[in-house]
């Protein structure tokens, strides 16, 4: 059945955005270039004070608190993909700052491990292959030395670029979804608390899609299949009943399966490097100080 | 944000091409059940003959989709509608616009027009009664000048058939 027919449809997030880029840009803060971006520059966490004047008290203390821990906040598009899209960026970022080889091989080997996965649950692999090369593409040129190194400037232009973001985000939709599928045991209980249906077809309607918001479902599964840990930093307007509050956070730390790489170094590798402001419905970047 | 353009055909990207090529490389190989491409030189527009299930309401019966791929396939979900006249069937409009997730929201690259193949017939196949969506004629009637059903906000009311 339909319903009415869309010609210039908006969604709410899309006008929430869009407002708040305008009055950015009437602050001077953003350049605004007559569409919404998917990933705004580096702002510093004021910005975010700034947004709630005249606001919510309990949103304005925790800002505070947020305010001694991170320095700066890098908006997403509330597009539904904003979880991998932040994660892509501050992932990519990571290693364009940090030249971690190491941490380039050990995460090859993972995404390796991830294409037998989903072979194994059937998928063609013309279907994924694309999205796996170009995600492999801009692991490579994060790393300096080679003739397709790219500056950080160059990677968040890229990072804007539907045409590459899209496809990595895609990427991350397939693995996370093979790995959902692969531990459905693990999954289901988690997926039936959150849309009462099969661990496939939550993957095929909720997971594979683009524009489907990430759970943490999603954010466990994509964790565990790159071994990344992820931290997540809530911002709502929780307290208890005497008023008191606190920031919470939950680290996501992927579970070490192969047991002879158990050694001393696990303990430095699980702090994340990772950071995301969550508000209910989306996720921002977070840079600590 | 759909423009109103969505229909209007621009060319495939160079990665839509790629993988469009595969796929009919693979559907040549290994072409699901019950249907048929009718082969010609546009890449972009598919016709494929589906023939309806042995033992359902519609065995026997044979029909035409036509397929349309957007510049940024498989991104974007392809154009499919049954070329009229469409199979009698609660989800199929008679200007042959189908009403069925895969196809709009629930898109995702992982598809291909082989597993859209495969939903459709399964959908036709489960189909209990032969008659037209209750909504058939002010829908149609809207649908005027050709306009994409990738344009119309569905509502994917009723998983059974």
């Amino acid at each position: 059945m339909f319903v009415e027919y869309k010609l210039f449809f908006w969604t709410d997030d899309d006008i929430m955005q869009q407002q708040s880029a305008i009055q950015a840009e009437e602050a001077g803060k953003i350049p605004f270039v007559g569409m919404i971006l998917v990933l705004l520059l580096q702002e510093p966490l004021s910005s975010l004070a700034a947004e709630y004047k005249s606001g919510n008290p309990i949103l304005l203390e925790k800002i505070k608190v947020l305010t001694e821990q991170y320095a700066a906040i890098r908006r997403t598009r509330g597009d539904g993909n904003c979880f991998f899209r932040s994660f892509m960026f501050t992932y990519l970022e990571h290693i364009l700052e940090s030249q971690d080889r190491t941490e380039v091989d050990r995460i090859t080997v993972n995404v390796e491990q991830c294409r037998k996965t989903l072979l194994s649950l059937g998928y063609a692999e013309f279907t994924f292959e694309d999205f796996f090369a170009l995600f492999l593409e801009q692991l490579e040129s994060v790393l300096s030395g080679n003739e397709a190194s790219i500056s950080h400037e160059e990677l968040v232009q890229r990072s804007r670029d539907q045409s590459v973001s899209d496809y990595v985000v895609m990427f991350f939709r397939f693995i996370t979804s093979g790995e959902i599928r692969k531990r459905s045991e693990f999954y289901e209980p988690f997926v039936q608390g959150l849309t009462n249906t099969s661990v496939e077809q939550f993957c095929k309607s909720s997971v594979e899609p683009m524009g489907e918001e990430s759970d943490h479902v999603h954010i466990t599964a994509l964790s565990d299949t790159l071994g990344v840990p992820i931290r997540v930093v809530y911002l709502d307007r929780s307290c208890d009943d005497k008023g008191s509050f606190s920031v919470n956070h939950h680290d996501f730390i992927p579970v070490v399966r192969d047991l002879t790489n158990t050694n001393s170094d696990d303990a430095e590798a699980i702090k994340p490097f990772i950071s995301l402001l969550y508000r209910p419905g989306h996720y921002d970047i977070l840079y600590p100080k | 944000m759909t423009s109103p353009s969505a229909s209007s055909r621009k060319a495939l990207s160079k990665i839509a091409c790629n993988r469009l090529q595969k796929e009919l490389v693979e559907w040549q190989v290994n072409p699901p059940t019950g249907f048929k491409h009718k082969v010609t030189d546009n890449l972009q527009r598919w016709v494929i003959e589906v023939n309806g299930a042995p033992g359902t309401l519609y065995a026997g019966e044979t029909y035409q989709l036509q397929v349309d791929f957007p510049e940024h396939y498989p991104m974007e979900a392809p154009q499919v509608i049954f070329v009229p006249p469409a199979p009698l069937h609660p989800h199929i409009y008679s200007n042959g616009h189908i009403c069925l997730d895969i196809l709009y929201d629930s898109w995702s690259p992982a598809m291909t027009v082989s597993s859209i193949c495969i939903s459709i017939l399964s959908m036709l196949s489960s189909s209990p009664v032969k008659q037209r969506p209750a909504d058939n004629d002010r829908y149609v009637k809207n649908c005027k000048n050709g306009r994409s059903p990738k344009e119309t906000r569905w509502w994917f009311h009723d998983d059974k058939v």
